[in-house]
């Protein structure tokens, strides 16, 4: 792998490295001059030397050990695997500091001229040269161990940490999504205009306006709650496409006309939750809303075949200024649909016929 | 103050109507629907101030501005268009959001008060502002400060403070609903705003070149140099 492809640590893990690395090298070093010289009674300026000799190389071997690791990506290993090479790489850095430290041993400390006294002293020296030689290689495999072990814990606590920040990055997105859902549903537009005919009611037509009131929050109630239903029957979305039709007639008064026709058989039928709805804003928004004159908007139902087919009808300019917008309310039903019931639903909106938009919708009748 | 309220909804037609009894010195002179009869009440019934919605059939509240000739102070009715208001460069106009706070109201009819006292009264043909809409960015242009007013084509290139926008007419008949004291024919193509002369030189072809104060340079035409040495009484 080369340079460019190495995971790059950022300069905060790097300093931390660095820090814990230098401490721990030290801190072990000092420990162990200060038991020789003290409890051993080993000749300071020797063991010192040695210590300085052996230990650079610990500290440089560790440190090529973190470079090979993170070149070869341990810490994506599974446990397993990973403990095994933990232990076999601990070895393999005990085995050339393990010879090193008994021949500087020897080379430094056995002096014959240096006498040498108490028990520690004569049992250092007196052991057999292999044994002596696999227990300093043990000694220093464990040395290694904890430090492979240090450094892996270290990595999975800065992981773990990263892990739960992107979480709660994550559940912040999500919220800001629903929150921009709920604000495309409730159609401030309509919101705000719809408590501007009230305003205006209120002194025209006050049984009007008690009305308009009970529509507007029938309207957002059924909004609000679309959230948790995913499927409501036909009948209960068309009762809140009346009361939003109720409100903008009020708002249009005789520039929007209403026919419905919804058979028994269909009433029962379970449909998408605001997806009629939507189709009939759109009818709205897009068609009586850009003629002066207004029109007729015709909502008809028909079950045929296991299926529900809906129709909505309405007069458009012939020169539609919100293209691009019409389309976008068409792409978000078609996806719902399409996750819901896969390829056997419909939204198809004909444009065939001048000045008139069609929507029809098919769904079957089965989940 | 003549006023006019274009709104496409009945019930707030009414509304304001209602808010605006208020105020005895707004005089009501008519009320329109649409786009296209609202562009003809306003051409006969000539109102000094515009309450006027955004979201409107078979055209904006903007598509009508750019339409008219002659554009009377502005007051935008919007139930949440206020982005698309906020959009102009300059707030020489104020919008109101629906339902209307009678304050606000009242703030903003004062502000058009001012301004309309300010506006020198130029009986008929003289314009005051006009509505300049270049690809998204929209200006009320008071005509006072525009500097130059250039051709090209079918359009006029206006130098106003720091912008150049393009109107969609052409100069020749914009010319006769200029101010005659203010702006002067320079050229075939130019037309300048006489307050803007920062100086007159002769240049080396023997013509007149007149120095606007943003260092933008003028040719006098040899038809209009004599013209113009009498207006500027050099």
């Amino acid at each position: 792998m080369n340079d460019a492809e190495r995971p790059i640590a950022p300069p905060k893990s790097q300093l931390a490295y660095w820090i814990f690395q230098l401490t721990g090298w030290g801190a072990y070093s000092l420990s162990r001059f200060f038991g020789g010289v003290s409890v051993m009674n080993l000749p300071w300026v020797h063991f010192g030397l040695q210590l300085l000799l052996v230990d650079a190389l610990g500290f440089w071997l560790s440190h090529l050990l973190r470079d090979y690791v993170r070149r070869h990506q341990w810490r994506a290993l599974p446990i397993r695997k990973l403990s095994l090479r933990i232990v076999a790489a601990a070895i393999v850095c005990g085995i050339p500091l393990g010879i090193l430290t008994q021949f500087t041993d020897v080379a430094l400390l056995q002096d014959p001229n240096q006498l040498l006294e108490g028990v520690s002293s004569a049992l250092r020296f007196q052991l057999a040269l292999p044994v002596a030689i696999a227990l300093q290689i043990v000694n220093w495999s464990v040395v290694f161990l904890i430090w492979l072990t240090l450094y892996f814990t270290a990595l999975a606590v800065r992981e773990h940490r990263s892990a739960q920040l992107r979480q709660s990055e994550l559940a912040r997105a999500l919220h800001l999504a629903e929150l921009r859902l709920l604000k495309s549903q409730l159609n401030p537009h309509f919101l705000f205009n719809a408590l501007n005919t009230v305003r205006s009611l209120i002194a025209d037509d006050p049984a009007r306006a008690q009305n308009a009131v009970t529509h507007l929050a029938n309207t957002l109630r059924y909004t609000l709650n679309s959230r948790q239903d995913e499927l409501v029957t036909l009948s209960q979305e068309m009762d809140i496409v009346a009361d939003y039709l109720e409100l903008e007639s009020m708002r249009c008064e005789d520039r929007l006309r209403i026919e419905k026709q919804v058979p028994a058989e269909a009433a029962g039928v379970r449909i998408p939750v605001m997806l009629l709805q939507t189709l009939v804003e759109n009818a709205i928004k897009h068609g009586i809303a850009e003629l002066p004159a207004g029109g007729v908007l015709r909502i008809s139902a028909a079950v045929k075949d296991d299926m529900l087919n809906l129709e909505v009808e309405n007069p458009r300019s012939a020169a539609p200024t919100n293209a691009a917008h019409e389309s976008v309310g068409l792409r978000n039903a078609r996806d719902r649909l399409r996750l819901l019931f896969g390829a056997r639903a419909s939204l198809d909106l004909d444009l065939s016929r001048p000045a008139v938009a069609t929507a029809r919708l098919r769904i079957p009748l089965q989940l | 103050m003549k006023a006019m309220i274009i709104d496409d909804e009945p019930p707030a037609r009414r509304e304001l109507r209602r808010l605006l009894d208020e105020f005895a010195w707004v005089e009501i002179v008519g009320e329109a629907g649409n786009v296209d009869q609202a562009d003809e009440m306003i051409t006969s019934l000539t109102p000094e101030l515009l309450f006027l919605d955004i979201q409107m059939p078979g055209g904006t509240g903007f598509d009508l501005l750019t339409r008219l000739e002659d554009v009377p102070q502005v007051i935008f009715t919007t139930a949440y268009d206020q982005h698309a208001v906020r959009a102009f460069e300059v707030d020489a106009l104020d919008y109101l959001l629906k339902p209307i706070d009678p304050a606000r109201l009242t703030e903003a009819l004062s502000r058009a008060r001012s301004v309309n006292a300010a506006r020198t009264p130029h009986p008929g043909a003289v314009l005051e502002q006009i509505f300049v809409r270049d690809g998204d960015r929209c200006w009320f242009v008071p005509l006072r400060e525009v500097r130059l007013l250039t051709s090209e084509g079918n359009y006029i290139r206006l130098s106003w403070g720091k912008e150049k926008p393009l109107l969609g007419r052409a100069l020749a008949a914009l010319e006769q609903r200029l101010d005659p004291n203010r702006f002067f024919r320079a050229n075939r193509r130019q037309i300048i705003n006489l307050d803007f002369i920062e100086s007159v030189d002769l240049g080396v072809n023997g013509r007149l070149h007149a120095q606007l104060r943003d260092g933008a340079e003028v040719e006098i035409s040899r038809r209009q140099a004599r013209l113009f040495k009498t207006k500027m009484s050099i």
